[in-house]
């Protein structure tokens, strides 16, 4: 394979931007009418993730290791938007066809095959991944909701239960579609460590104009129906360290924190935790009567709730760094933290300067910053 | 500022979109970020609109080119060949899918400005509830206190004893506190429930009012079926 002269065929073409993954799905439709189910009604933020794709594919081409793993985990990924082995060949001859559109004169027979035997790589690898993933889960679990709670102004907890049992470590988060936006997948952590009864607990802070945590926040009730995909995320607790764990959650970062605390609680042997949780308000601090139920059984558990906007606040105040800096020495603790990305950004950059070795600061960044 | 160009040192659309500027060192002007930013988003859609051109009229210089040079034999009357036709329709649906995407962005960006001005009602509400409750309570306390200290400078009658009338005198001022703030505390409830009462009332009012009028310049309907009663 011509490496080279794909990449810089790749260049040419992406000149072009957005217009490039908006033919190449025009191109799907019109050929294949029955795809655009598979699709939301909006399609900018999908012709950002195909371009991504395609530019990070191109950029690896010559990692081959690196860019089989991506692969590989695209293919997996894409079992829970329906997509099936016989989908591969359309959407291959839509992106020659893109392809051959946006380079003009430069499009030649040769160039035409070295795309199409990238291209039947590409594929063979994510349908064969996609394949052995379904001999061991399904493409996605159905979920219904039992209770739902708008806690504060635009912070909401739901619990569902699974038909499927979703195997899981505290911590992670999954993919939740829900049938008021169909077709829109997003992340949340899920709040608890797994229980018997294949309930799962999630918190939603509800984005201004956010297509899916609206519906989430606001939108849900006992009954509604959503679809979760395969659990995803690195923020798990080290069980081998033998370290104490500091946990730190701003906002609805709560959730994966919470679920590793509940972890602990099940251990025969817990190590001792201390856990930090910052809100703006004390209103904000939504969960705090679960929370204190959690440390009431548990004499390794030490809860610290902070507040930083509310002088008359009679507990901690100030901003998490601040408040966990002051409140003890890091250096020989597991850290995990969550939340919003500003938060999760400034706490762990505390934590390595007050000696916390980076290995043991865990982050799971929500992407997102709350409004001022 | 950091911008990746393409191979040919060239700038994309994609460049302009990834650029990114450090922030100015603490006590130095800086631009405003969102400024910036927007002018940014001005100037890729403007690359890529006049990217989108060029390839329109390259597609058409050769379509052209080849009636001009008889090529297409078995061309229509039209001009078009069957690719051309085919073009013709990916941009047409994508003229739409962009229509469509503009209608949710929109629809997002509303219920992003309504979420905020909700936020920051909110916010102000609580703020003057919150300096309100402090006036209150501040008010009924300097009652209660005054009252207090008349009860203890009040006569007491001769044949009581030291101890007795000393510690029924602080039990008479305590009583008189309480009374008194209770007094003030119930005034001030009464009036804020009044004026929520009344702003329920002109609520409503106002409703009223305007359905009537939106009601007007509605069509006359042949007849208007009535609502089915309700069976719970």
């Amino acid at each position: 394979m011509d490496t080279a002269r794909l990449k810089e065929s790749f260049a040419r073409v992406a000149m072009h931007g957005d217009e490039v993954a908006l033919f190449f799905y025009s191109d799907l439709f019109l050929r294949h009418p029955e795809t655009r189910e598979m699709f939301p009604i909006s399609m900018a933020a999908q012709r950002d993730h195909l371009l991504q794709a395609l530019a990070r594919i191109v950029s690896d081409v010559e990692n081959v290791a690196q860019l089989k793993a991506f692969l590989q985990g695209l293919g997996r990924d894409h079992r829970k938007f329906g997509t099936l082995t016989h989908h591969y060949e359309p959407v291959g001859t839509s992106l020659l066809a893109t392809l051959a559109h946006f380079s003009g004169e430069h499009w030649t027979p040769e160039l035409a095959a070295e795309w199409q035997a990238a291209y039947g790589l590409i594929a063979q690898i994510m349908t064969e991944a996609a394949a052995a993933d379904e001999r061991v889960n399904p493409p996605f679990w159905d979920a219904t909701v039992l209770s739902h709670e708008l806690r504060t102004f635009d912070t909401a907890v739901f619990r569902v239960a699974a038909l499927d049992r979703l195997t899981y470590l505290p911590g992670q988060s999954v993919a939740i579609e829900c049938e008021l936006r169909p077709r829109i997948w997003r992340f949340y952590s899920i709040a608890n460590a797994p229980r018997d009864d294949a309930t799962m607990d999630f918190h939603i802070r509800v984005i201004d104009g956010g297509a899916l945590s609206m519906a989430l926040g606001r939108g849900l009730r006992p009954g509604s129906r959503l679809r979760l995909g395969p659990p995803v995320g690195t923020l798990t607790l080290d069980l081998s360290s033998g370290r104490d764990v500091l946990l730190v959650a701003g906002s609805t970062g709560l959730a994966p924190v919470k679920a590793i605390a509940m972890q602990i609680a099940d251990l025969p042997h817990p190590p001792r935790v201390h856990l930090f949780v910052g809100a703006r308000r004390p209103e904000d601090l939504y969960d705090l009567p679960d929370l204190e139920k959690l440390g009431a059984s548990a004499h390794w558990l030490t809860i610290t709730p902070c507040v930083s906007d509310d002088p008359a606040y009679s507990g901690e105040r100030g901003v998490l760094p601040d408040v966990v800096a002051r409140s003890g020495s890091w250096a020989g603790h597991d850290a995990y933290i969550a939340g919003p990305t500003p938060m999760v950004e400034a706490m762990a950059a505390r934590l390595a300067s007050v000696g916390t070795p980076q290995e043991q600061i865990h982050v799971e960044d929500f992407g997102w910053s709350e409004p001022s | 500022m950091t911008v990746i160009t393409g191979n040919d040192n060239r700038l994309t659309p994609d460049a302009v979109q990834a650029v990114s500027f450090p922030s100015a060192r603490l006590g130095r002007r800086g631009l405003d970020e969102e400024h910036v930013r927007a002018f940014c988003g001005q100037v890729e859609r403007e690359l890529v609109r006049l990217l989108n051109e060029r390839t329109a009229l390259t597609d058409e210089v050769q379509r052209l080119r080849r009636r001009v040079l008889g090529q297409a034999g078995n061309e229509s009357g039209s001009g078009y060949r069957q690719d051309d036709a085919h073009v013709q329709a990916v941009r047409i649906l994508s003229k739409a899918q962009q229509t469509a995407d503009r209608y949710v962005a929109d629809a997002q960006e509303y219920s992003r400005q309504l979420a905020q001005d909700a936020r920051r009602r909110r916010d102000e509400i609580l703020t003057e509830a919150k300096s309100h409750a402090a006036v209150m309570l501040e008010e009924a306390h300097g009652e209660a206190s005054r009252a207090a200290e008349a009860a203890l400078a009040a006569p007491v009658p001769a044949a009581t004893p030291a101890q007795a009338s000393a510690e029924r005198r602080e039990l008479e001022a305590e009583v008189a506190y309480l009374r008194t703030f209770s007094d003030v505390y119930r005034a001030h409830l009464h009036a804020y429930l009044d004026a929520l009462v009344r702003n329920v009332e002109e609520w409503e009012r106002t409703e009223k009012s305007s359905l009537a009028a939106v009601r007007a310049d509605l069509p006359r309907l042949p007849h208007y079926p009535q609502p089915p009663a309700p069976t719970g």
